[in-house]
């Protein structure tokens, strides 16, 4: 009987039936539908998977495709097509804006900036929304690198509220600070900048732009000798920001100036809590000594002094440690994996970013660009061998099933030439029934059996179409495997040198914050031997009255 | 006495000053242009691989998806900003098959238009029925978890399924629609 026979379909039933015989993988064997092509392209490249999509855009229509297909290129290496389509773009009426500020940032990761402004000025006068808060932000910082900032704050006066335009009136405020000697111009494009963040849509962003502002607008209102305002600024920023220790700070040396020890020290006190690989937090153990000398305590002074020279020896210790280790491991293996990998259980985990001194160390590491380039270059690498090492374990996989398919057998050509039989015997049956067929019920039945049929002749051809055999495939597979080998061979030698690359910075970056430790001890050591000396002469004075 | 020297003597020292500046005045992230020729490189290998990777795909999706027996799931979201989605389930003849937790990053993906592959794998010609159990929640903040199913019949040739999530004010009542794509 027909349902109750069983088949052994070979794997070259299966490749001939999905055509996957026939040459390269193209177009045609994608399983994705025309219409919802554009949509995966689109998914993939917002969640970073753009090269997940190569495979889709050369089979992508409608007017979205040129764009999409130009940034999955920029996206997965193919710089150069993905600029060329870019520049075709560009000279359309569709997606004009969006192609300009696209070649804009290219040109300025080739730090060719007058390019840049090109792309950018025509960003500005054709696109749309972020794109051309974006664009604007460029033109407006490329007059400020010029030494033009009324240029720059013209241009930043006629943007839109937002995130771009709170960055640029930043950027102003510290071109201010460093050319006037009053800090009044540069707090009012501070104010106007924490003004404009306000209406920046994406809260993380929000939160860490409007955290720098505040400090910053703190230190400056601090050293303009405005502590009240200087204190309204800094109580204002986050307790989780990386900038929080060096507020904490500031509000310390503010509160200080008013005469109000106490709550300095307890500024000071809560900035301690932070691993010193922040900014202000060796400032705040020094801080707290000199707070007890103020207040009149000086034996609590001189155990504070102590307590902080502690504090930086140990931290001399866990930078060599670090040092030490990112010699034997390499920094991304060191400070990047280390970082991530932790004991802490998930649920006490919520503030470590804040609170490790390793993590501490990378996030203030990864606030240079030099750094952030370096660490992205070695992640890439390594996204590109994980990638690699799967292909190559599933290949492996389908080319050992393989040969066990081609040592098992192939399809039974007996059976299948009596299922071909049995099957035209049955629709010839099927059409002399439908030309007698008297009512549509009938015709019905008839026609879904002569469905039926033809879904199943299909079937059947696909099985008995083995053609050229398991071998090509084969073959092909482990051609594949081979160029995978090669490629892992490519990589694993540039990831040496990017890894070389990184670990020279993050070197000189832990020998600078040795560095920076022994100034600290340094200072604290003086302020050991000032009180000292000022308890030696009470001692001489008492003795000589 | 020795506590009424300035405080603010430690900050005014030019190395201290500097480290806080560094901190407070790195606003911008200006490329260094030094290692172009290793990114380069990078860039080279990264778009020989992705070339590759699309071969070895096409092959893998061929060898183990026949277009007679392939079924492909897609999600997509119909109204955009109505539903921030949680998970998603998916049963292919009450046999789960997929399911996905939602990142943000995902969730913005689908905002914007995106379409999700949730599911490929291989069915039999004949009568079929695809379940989805959707956890979200909606623009009015109400937690809403909802299942819809969609009776279908499977043919020689490949079958993709869409599944459109939405919600329309003012209730916000979330809702599946599937298309059928041969």
């Amino acid at each position: 009987m027909f349902v109750g026979r069983s088949l052994r379909i070979s794997l070259t039933a299966f490749l001939a039936a999905s055509g996957c015989m026939a040459g390269p993988v193209l177009a045609g064997t994608i399983a994705v539908p025309e219409d919802l092509r554009p949509g995966v392209v689109r998914y993939a490249l917002a969640t970073g998977d753009a090269p997940d999509a190569v495979r889709t855009i050369g089979a992508m229509k409608g007017k979205d495709a040129p764009l999409l297909r130009a940034r999955v290129w920029l996206d997965s290496g193919h710089r150069h097509q993905g600029l060329e389509e870019l520049r075709r773009i560009a000279e359309t009426d569709t997606y004009r804006g969006k192609a300009s500020m696209l070649l804009g940032r290219a040109a300025l990761e080739q730090a060719d900036s007058q390019e840049a402004a090109r792309w950018f000025g025509l960003a500005a006068r054709y696109g749309f929304g972020e794109d051309k808060q974006e664009a604007l932000y460029h033109l407006a910082d490329f007059q400020r690198q010029a030494g033009a900032p009324e240029r720059a704050g013209k241009i930043l006066s006629g943007m839109d509220a937002g995130y771009w335009a709170a960055v640029g009136y930043g950027n102003l405020a510290s071109d201010y600070a460093r050319q006037d000697t009053n800090p009044a111009r540069a707090l009012v494009a501070l104010r106007v900048a924490l003004a404009m963040t306000e209406a920046d849509q994406e809260s993380d962003r929000q939160e860490d732009l409007r955290n720098r502002l505040l400090a910053r607008a703190g230190y400056l209102a601090y050293q303009n000798g405005e502590y009240d305002k200087a204190i309204g600024f800094l109580e204002k920023v986050a307790l989780d920001s990386p900038v929080t220790p060096l507020a904490l700070y500031f509000h310390g040396l503010a509160l200080a100036e008013r005469g109000n020890h106490r709550a300095a020290m307890q500024s000071w006190h809560r900035a301690k809590k932070f691993p010193l690989a922040y900014p202000g937090v060796a400032d705040a153990w020094i801080g707290m000594g000199r707070g007890y000398d103020l207040a009149g305590y000086l034996g609590q002074a001189g155990e504070a002094y102590l307590a902080a020279n502690a504090a930086y020896e140990s931290e001399r210790v866990t930078l060599r440690k670090l040092k030490q280790q990112i010699r034997e491991k390499g920094a991304y293996g060191a400070l990047v994996k280390g970082a991530q990998t932790s004991d802490l259980e998930w649920f006490l985990a919520d503030s470590r970013t804040m609170q490790q001194p390793r993590q501490a160390y990378l996030m203030d590491f990864l606030d240079t660009p030099s750094a952030q380039i370096a660490v992205a270059r070695v992640a890439r690498l390594e996204r590109l061998d994980d990638r690699l090492s799967q292909e190559q374990s599933n290949l492996e996989v389908l080319l050992s099933e393989l040969d066990h398919r081609a040592t098992g057998g192939s399809v039974d050509e007996g059976t299948l030439r009596e299922l071909r039989t049995e099957g035209n015997a049955l629709e010839d049956q099927v059409e002399k029934l439908l030309e007698k067929a008297t009512g549509p019920a009938q015709q019905r039945r008839l026609a879904k059996m002569e469905r039926i049929l033809g879904d199943a002749n299909t079937a059947l051809a696909a099985v008995s179409d083995v053609g050229s055999g398991d071998m090509g495939v084969g073959d092909r597979l482990k051609t594949l495997l081979s160029e995978i080998a090669g490629y892992r061979k490519r990589a694993s030698a540039l990831r040496a040198t990017a890894e070389n690359r990184l670990n020279e910075l993050a070197l000189a970056y832990v020998d600078d914050q040795d560095q920076r430790m022994v100034y600290a001890y340094d200072k604290t050591e003086q302020q050991i031997a000032h009180l000292y000396e000022y308890l030696a002469l009470e001692n001489l004075q008492e003795t000589s009255q | 006495m020795h506590g009424s020297q300035p405080l603010k003597g430690c900050l005014k020292s030019p190395k201290l000053l500097a480290s806080a500046l560094v901190i407070l005045l790195s606003w911008v992230c200006i490329p260094g242009a030094g290692a172009a020729t290793l990114d380069d490189r990078i860039d080279q290998l990264a778009a020989e691989v992705n070339d590759h990777s699309a071969k070895v795909e096409g092959l893998q999706e061929s060898l183990l998806y026949p277009v007679n027996t392939r079924l492909t799931v897609f999600l997509t979201l119909e109204t955009r900003k109505a539903l921030d989605l949680d998970s998603v389930e998916l049963f292919v003849n009450d046999r789960p098959v997929a399911s996905h937790l939602y990142t943000p990053r995902e969730r913005s993906a689908l905002e914007a238009g995106g379409v999700q592959q949730l599911y490929i794998g291989n069915i039999e010609s004949g009568a079929h029925s695809i379940r989805a159990v959707i956890t979200a929640r909606s623009a009015d903040k109400d937690f809403v978890r909802r299942e819809a199913s969609h009776p279908f019949t499977k043919r020689p040739g490949a079958l993709g399924v869409e599944l459109k999530l939405g919600a329309r004010a003012p209730d916000f009542e979330p809702y599946v629609s599937f298309t059928e794509w041969k």
